[in-house]
């Protein structure tokens, strides 16, 4: 073999170790779904607690939509990888998600959740501290923006009438759930189609 | 003039350098995830999986999921460690060369 031929050789191998460890450590997951599973399971609750008893329209609702999310999980992500960023993505959420279990169903059940005011603001700040801090280990600024309309919710809850801090928490579930979610599985499905193009 | 190193050749194969470049980034992958990735056949890639294996570079766990057998691979110490030594040295290769 040629000198150059060696070199281009050892070049190709350089490569090739680029190329895998990327294609490894890619976000392979497809999480769009979620935040708008997520966002139609809070209206759900929203409507179901303005027309019948809120006691059991949210723990009922949110119960439901952990188990889904679960199964859904497990059909489609079985076979994929576990790497630490996704590790730790999860453990945001799943803490995020039985805190609020929690605290909410005590608080429900005391009968201490009188105000709709506390319930938006504590909701609201759990969700921008989740997507902020998930943006921050994502480097990820599009979820920051999320973070901070969440933050807007929560304090626009604690100052603002009834029907404003209702509004806003009605708002910022379409932008940051909704909105969001649609916006990333269009971005998960072209770069889908994209990384099908390159195989 | 100083001594070139010489490449591993259990990690040189094309296959075997894709798999520990994979398996470098997560903690564990299925048989089925790294066929795809490396769009190999059956055989070939567990051919050169036993050899990784035989090496002490990858650990196997075999299981059954929903009834299903799922067969894992994770990088060893001693894999990741040889992995760098070889990045390194084929480095050193390309910096002589260029």
């Amino acid at each position: 073999m040629t000198a150059n031929a060696e070199e281009l050789e050892l070049k190709d191998r350089l490569s090739l170790i680029e190329t895998m460890i990327t294609e490894g450590r890619r976000t392979t997951g497809r999480y769009g779904w979620v935040f708008v599973l997520w966002g139609v399971a809070y209206y759900i609750a929203i409507a179901w607690a303005s027309i019948g008893p809120d006691y059991l329209a949210w723990p009922i609702t949110m119960t439901v939509s952990a188990a889904l999310t679960g199964i859904i999980f497990g059909s489609k992500c079985r076979k994929r990888p576990k790497t630490t960023i996704s590790r730790a993505m999860a453990s945001i959420w799943i803490a995020m998600g039985i805190s609020m279990f929690v605290l909410f169903t005590a608080l429900g059940w005391s009968g201490k959740l009188a105000d709709n005011h506390i319930f938006i603001a504590i909701a609201a700040a759990m969700l921008g501290t989740a997507n902020a801090t998930s943006s921050m280990t994502l480097k990820w600024k599009l979820q920051f923006v999320c973070a901070l309309i969440w933050w807007v919710t929560a304090a626009v809850s604690c100052f603002g009438s009834a029907s404003q801090s209702s509004m806003t928490f009605l708002v910022a579930i379409f932008l940051c759930q909704i909105v969001f979610g649609i916006y990333l599985i269009i971005t998960e499905a072209s770069q889908r189609g994209k990384a099908a193009l390159h195989a | 003039m100083p001594e070139l190193p010489e490449l591993n050749p259990v990690i040189h194969g094309k296959l075997r350098l894709a798999l520990l470049s994979l398996l470098v980034g997560v903690e564990e992958a299925e048989f089925t995830w790294l066929r795809a990735k490396t769009d190999s056949t059956d055989g070939n890639l567990g051919a050169q999986l036993a050899k990784l294996e035989e090496a002490g570079y990858v650990s196997v766990k075999k299981k059954f999921v929903q009834r299903k057998p799922q067969t894992l691979y994770r990088i060893t110490e001693a894999g990741r460690q040889a992995f760098l030594e070889y990045i390194q040295a084929l480095k050193e290769l390309l910096g002589t060369a260029i």
